[in-house]
């Protein structure tokens, strides 16, 4: 360590140490992807299976009554993927967020692993053989005390087979017929329809109506069959010359409401006023002092009700009095000849026959408080949780000797049962439905069981068989022998039936309607005292909580509200301002059944003196998902309608500040466009005359930012036609934003003209030919004449805003696509921020991963006052022509392929982030925690969640940015398919997840350089835009403007607020 | 050390790590070339291929019509060892597995990165054989990975530079995604 040594620099021993160190690094590098793997064969090979290779099985969804067909894409022996059916006659292809999230339900990490008994207070595992002796046994000793007629059966509702072969079984032992429960159903409106059209469900031909009121009706959302009714709606709001007008009428205003045109904001339960102003029997004066809706904006409605014919109106809410306001939508209905026309109940949905109410489940508990029920069994339900707290269920439960549940996941009825044998999940066992009259959606077998699990339907009849006097009624070995031997044509038919899943004909059974309950009359609504009315409503996503442990359903955003993983009470932000209630302040609600204390969400869709709060979350044993949240049904007091559905908004509260404060967990930024021109809208007479009268504030964008536009004109009246060609039938771009065009001479690079969708596909700055020679002015595979013809083809998107309503199955349908993964639960927060932690902390620190996100932005009332309108956006990534995150990479992580997709390279992101933050859409996501990676504790995917994940897609480990591909797995699919075949890719030949999903049909994907192919007429709508034009960003991405139906002699709500 | 060997030290660790770590991704030296891990049962491709002339796709049964080549079921072996050679050491470990009703735990050679996605029918189909990518394996008594599956050796042959008669698209989603 001489001085002399320092001026040849490093010295040798220094040297070598360097080297070693490097050479150390680098082989424990090389090593890290050489763990020995195993590759275990099948022991006999299954037939017609293909390893690699999807099978598809047609199916029929039970996530809720309406019955859709699904196909199950099965790789390998797991189902990865639902897609509708498209031959189904209810949802034709669709499939909603709930449908999408089955699989969440079948690889549940909380599901039973297999039968379980209570020993000692604690749930311990038996085998099959143990549990079934132990049911057979206490069975038999219920019977022989003489307790059989006082069994209850609690069956989650559904049509089919199974309910008539489970009485036949109850029957057989001398045990009374089954309940069949749906929790989320509109029990009042059932009972009206029956009543009026003698259907529960009748269809709805929202195309043939001129204005459709709904009376607190969710009919996208959560009210009756949804999928198909959006699918109609969609359809008919799309054709912009014949389309309906929407007003909606409730306290809150939920997700049909944000598609309303008109918002008309009525105290809870003052509808039926509302109805009667209709019906002519009352003036609009005194229906204004009842609802506390100004006069003129109800005899306008009135006026218009009255010269519209056909119309439609349709009732919902859930009020103490839901009923006889649903039996005056329906006179409404009857009188004004809709019946037939508009409302078509001999085309109705089946799903909503033989159910069972709320009421009868109160009897059950008040039974079973009594000490007179002998055995409970349940099945599918979770009336613990579903009922009001103040109904006693959990508590009277205690009192039954006997309780069995067959439910496949631990919930809140499980949890005090003595006996689990676990069901199979649907897409695991043979059943079926008759969602329509006449037609059979067959429900088959996607897999193997994920665990330990039976069929109900088979441990009936192996129970069955173990007593001498029912076994010779169960000659068969299985419950698929029975439906065989049953279904129309026998096995041969069944066999038929299969590959599409449907088969005309009904084996219901007895199809005659069960005798409708008697109605309970509910108990004088005995107001609690208090300052505001309290309305409780099912979750959008979550429902009445069946799918609050599936992680996707708590992850995607509320429709609405944009919460997730949280419960909010939402208030008007007058009445918070009023009380000094910020975002996030805790407010303390309390009812004659309880209190509760919830962190307050301004929500301007809410009625004044109203409180609204969402239903489905706060499951204390519903696993690990389940936790987030509260249950507002804890201070629901026990009331019921006449039709004996739970009356959940006519509850008067008393609601105080309770001073505290919470995040809101919440994935938007900001509710209002702030002149953006991400949303636009047109008004039909714009859209008729070609021209834009720029009074759509979000168009006027460009003006305001760009000083050497005329401001004025560029926020007013300039028409556009002339500039790029009249943007009637036939124009490339169609019309142009106002921004954009309002400068006069268009701008060079302006990407109105200079971007015609489809038919440029950009050539990067960077091609570089062949060989890679920086030398070339080769263009490779960017050049149109090579051979690869990869330059041909443009993988573009039309999103028409007109038919969007915001749902969010695509999120979903992405969600399962793309091994997208959540991050909000409580265990997947980093130590970061104290005070920040809980379900949904990475949320509030933006870390959410959903590739395509719907935003919401409201226009006008920014007073707080008056009406407003929604734009509902979904944002993926816009696969940017001329993308600002290409050229910020420092290691040509994302790039742009030939065939128009802004391409992210997983392996070679280093994640500098750079590209999100120049992205104009912030639409990429940057992997934070590894939620990819088994062994982190932010693992997304625990097993068997994993199971699901899709094997064309990559799991992304941590630290690497990711953003929406356009399903580029899909197109090599497609590719290689063709490629098989020898012929070249089809048009519309396949599509991605979230147009396929789309149960309003809003997406369209594919090669807009092509003309055959869908995507590229869609793009030449006179409504198509950019969103954010003015940056040149030529992104491949088209939205079609949602058009806007201003009321007769109303002004469109977005253009009143114009200065 | 003096004080300007040691600020010398620093970039000098950092450029040869660097430089080495290029090497070794560039050169091949990270990847699994060579590979030949001892098997749960010694099987033998030289007398299946090579003297039998069985065809690959007997038993890799979907390498022309899937991405995943196919793994043959322990079931394909018994078709024909539960008559022939049936004394044999090998066989009778192969027996005993059957017999149990266990699959083979093979051990995996050949391993693409899970970024990565190749479709085995496109190369196939393509008419590119088995050996180009996995050698001669008729004549491997025992397997190993006989190239190194590095990008660089991928692209060589997409752009037509190996072999010459295939060329194919060399855009990174082609495989990346």
């Amino acid at each position: 360590m001489s001085a002399d040594n320092g001026a040849t620099g490093v010295k040798r021993r220094d040297f070598l140490k360097v080297l070693g160190t490097g050479t150390a690094a680098t082989s424990m590098l090389g090593c890290g992807s050489e763990q020995v793997e195993k590759l275990i064969p099948y022991l006999v090979s299954p037939d017609q299976t293909v390893p690699g290779v999807s099978t598809y099985y047609a199916t029929t969804c039970r996530e809720c009554a309406a019955g859709c067909g699904v196909i199950a894409e099965t790789r390998d022996g797991r189902t990865i993927k639902l897609e509708g059916n498209p031959e189904h006659p209810v949802n034709r292809g669709a499939l909603c967020a709930r449908g999408q999230s089955a699989l969440q339900g079948l690889y549940n990490p909380d599901r039973y692993r297999g039968p379980m008994v209570r020993r000692n207070g604690t749930l311990a595992r038996v085998t099959w053989e143990e549990a079934l002796q132990l049911f057979a046994t206490r069975l038999a000793e219920t019977r022989s005390r003489g307790g059989a007629g006082n069994a209850v059966f609690i069956n989650q509702h559904e049509t089919g087979s199974f309910p008539a072969f489970l009485d036949a079984w109850l029957a057989g032992f001398g045990m009374p017929a089954h309940l069949s429960y749906d929790a989320g159903a509109e029990h009042a409106v059932v009972a009206a329809n029956r009543q009026t059209y003698g259907t529960a469900w009748p269809r709805l031909e929202f195309k043939a109506a001129r204005l459709i009121v709904s009376l607190g009706a969710d009919f996208l959302d959560n009210w009756g069959a949804v999928v198909p009714q959006q699918l109609d709606f969609a359809d008919a709001r799309a054709d912009a010359e014949r389309a309906p007008r929407l007003v909606y009428v409730g306290p809150r205003r939920s997700l049909t409401g944000l598609n309303a045109d008109q918002w008309i904001a009525c105290r809870p339960g003052t509808e039926i006023a509302i109805a009667r102003l209709l019906a002519g029997q009352s003036s609009a004066e005194q229906a204004a002092a009842a609802s506390g809706v100004d006069a003129r904006v109800l005899g306008a409605l009135a006026a218009e009700f009255t010269a519209a014919t056909p119309g439609m109106v349709l009732a919902g809410g859930g009020g103490s009095g839901g009923l006889e306001l649903a039996l005056a939508a329906n006179a409404l209905n009857q009188s004004r000849g809709n019946v037939g026309v508009t409302i078509k109940p001999a085309e109705g949905y089946l799903g909503f026959e033989r159910m069972s109410v709320p009421s009868e489940l109160r009897a059950v508990a008040e039974r079973m408080n009594a000490g007179t029920v002998s055995a409970l069994f349940v099945r599918g339900a979770n009336p613990a949780f579903t009922l009001p707290k103040s109904v006693g269920f959990r508590e009277a439960m205690a009192k039954v000797p006997f309780k069995v549940s067959f439910s496949s996941y631990p919930d809140e009825t499980s949890e005090l049962a003595d006996l689990i044998l676990p069901d199979h999940h649907p897409l695991e066992q043979w059943g079926d439905a008759e969602p329509v009259r006449g037609t059979l959606s067959l429900q088959q077998p996607a897999m193997d069981p994920v665990f330990d699990t039976r069929a109900t339907s088979d441990v009936l009849i192996a129970v069955a068989k173990r007593d001498p006097a029912a076994a010779a009624r169960y000659p068969l070995p299985d419950y698929r022998s029975w439906l065989v031997s049953r279904f129309p044509g026998g096995a041969a038919g069944l066999t038929a039936a299969l590959p599409r899943a449907l088969a005309s004909g009904t084996i219901g059974g007895d199809n005659v309607p069960r005798p409708a309950p008697a109605p309970r009359v509910a108990p004088a609504a005995e107001q609690s005292r208090g300052n505001m009315y309290l309305v409780v409503y099912p979750h959008p996503l979550l429902g009445d909580g069946r799918g609050a442990n599936k992680p996707w359903l708590q992850e995607i955003p509320d429709p609405v509200t944009k919460i997730c993983w949280q419960t909010v009470a939402e208030m008007h932000p007058a009445t918070a301002e009023r009380m000094g209630l910020e975002n996030g302040d805790h407010v303390t609600i309390r009812t004659s059944a309880g209190s509760m204390t919830l962190p307050v969400l301004r929500y301007l869709g809410t009625q004044r003196e109203t409180i609204a709060i969402a239903t489905g979350r706060g499951h204390p044993h519903s696993g690990r998902y389940a936790k987030a949240g509260f249950n507002p049904l804890d201070i629901v007091p026990a009331y019921e309608d006449r039709a004996g559905g739970v009356a959940y908004v006519s509850t008067r509260a008393e609601v105080a500040k309770a001073g505290g404060h919470s995040n809101i967990v919440t994935t938007e930024g900001s509710s209002r466009q702030h002149g953006r021109g991400i949303g636009q809208a047109i008004t039909l007479a714009e859209l008729r005359t070609g021209t834009e009268a720029g009074q759509d504030p979000g168009a006027s964008h460009a003006a305001e930012v760009a000083p050497q536009g005329d401001a004025a004109t560029g926020a007013g009246v300039a028409p556009q036609g002339g500039e790029h060609g009249a943007p009637a039938a036939g124009a490339d771009h169609g019309a142009p934003a106002g921004g954009s065009g309002g400068h006069g001479a268009p701008a060079p690079g302006d990407a109105s003209h200079e971007f015609l969708p489809g038919l440029r596909a950009p050539v990067a700055n960077d091609a570089q030919g062949e060989q890679g020679s920086q030398r070339s002015n080769d263009k490779g595979m960017y050049d149109p004449k090579h051979w690869s013809g990869m330059a041909n083809r443009r993988w573009a998107m039309t999103v028409d805003l007109a038919r969007c309503t915001g749902c969010s199955a695509c999120v979903s349908a992405c969600y399962a696509e793309n091994n997208i993964p959540t991050v909000g639960a409580d265990w997947q927060h980093g130590p970061v921020l104290p005070g920040r932690t809980g379900f949904g902390a990475n949320i509030l620190r933006s870390r959410e991963m959903a590739w395509i996100r719907i935003e919401r932005y409201y226009e006008g009332a920014e007073d707080g006052g008056a009406d407003f309108d929604t734009r509902f956006v979904p944002m993926m990534c816009q696969h940017c022509g001329n993308a600002p995150c290409e050229p910020v990479c420092p290691v040509y992580a994302t790039y742009h392929a030939p065939d128009g997709l802004n391409v992210q390279v997983y392996n070679r992101c280093v994640g500098t982030r750079y590209c999100s933050n120049n992205c104009p859409y912030k639409v990429r996501y940057f992997n934070w925690f590894g939620y990819g990676e088994p062994n982190r504790a932010q693992y997304a995917f625990p097993e068997p969640l994993n199971w699901q994940l899709n094997p064309d897609v990559t799991v992304r480990g941590k630290g690497v940015m990711e953003k929406c591909t356009f399903c580029v797995q899909r197109i090599r699919e497609a590719e290689n398919r063709a490629a098989a075949e020898k012929r070249p890719l089809a048009a519309d030949e396949f599509t991605t997840a979230c147009a396929a999903s789309c149960p309003s049909r809003a997406i369209t994907f594919g090669d807009a350089a092509d003309e055959s192919w869908s995507v590229a007429q869609a793009a030449k709508d006179a409504r198509a835009y950019h969103v954010f034009e003015e940056l040149n960003t030529y992104t491949a991405v088209v939205y079609l403007k949602k058009i806007s139906h201003p009321g007769p002699g109303a002004p469109a709500p977005a253009a009143g607020e114009q200065h | 050390m003096n004080l300007r060997s040691g600020w010398l030290a620093v970039p000098g660790f950092i450029s040869i790590a660097v430089l080495a770590t290029m090497l070794s991704a560039y050169s091949g030296a990270s990847s699994s070339e060579g590979f030949a891990p001892e098997q749960p049962v010694a099987f033998p491709h030289t007398v299946h291929v090579d003297t039998l002339k069985m065809n690959c796709l007997y038993c890799h049964f979907s390498a022309n019509r899937s991405p995943d080549p196919g793994l043959p079921a322990v079931g394909t072996c018994m078709g024909c060892h539960t008559v022939i050679a049936t004394g044999k050491p090998e066989i009778k470990k192969l027996a005993a597995y059957w017999n149990k009703k266990e699959a083979v735990p093979w051990v995996r050679i050949h391993k693409l990165p899970e970024y990565v996605h190749f479709p085995h029918m496109r190369h196939v189909n393509a008419g590119v054989s088995c050996q180009t990518c996995h050698g001669d394996v008729q004549k491997m008594t025992t397997v190993y990975q006989a190239n190194s599956l590095n990008m660089g050796w991928c692209v060589d042959c997409h752009i037509g530079q190996s072999n010459p008669p295939f060329r194919a698209r060399y855009d990174c989603a082609s495989c990346h995604y």
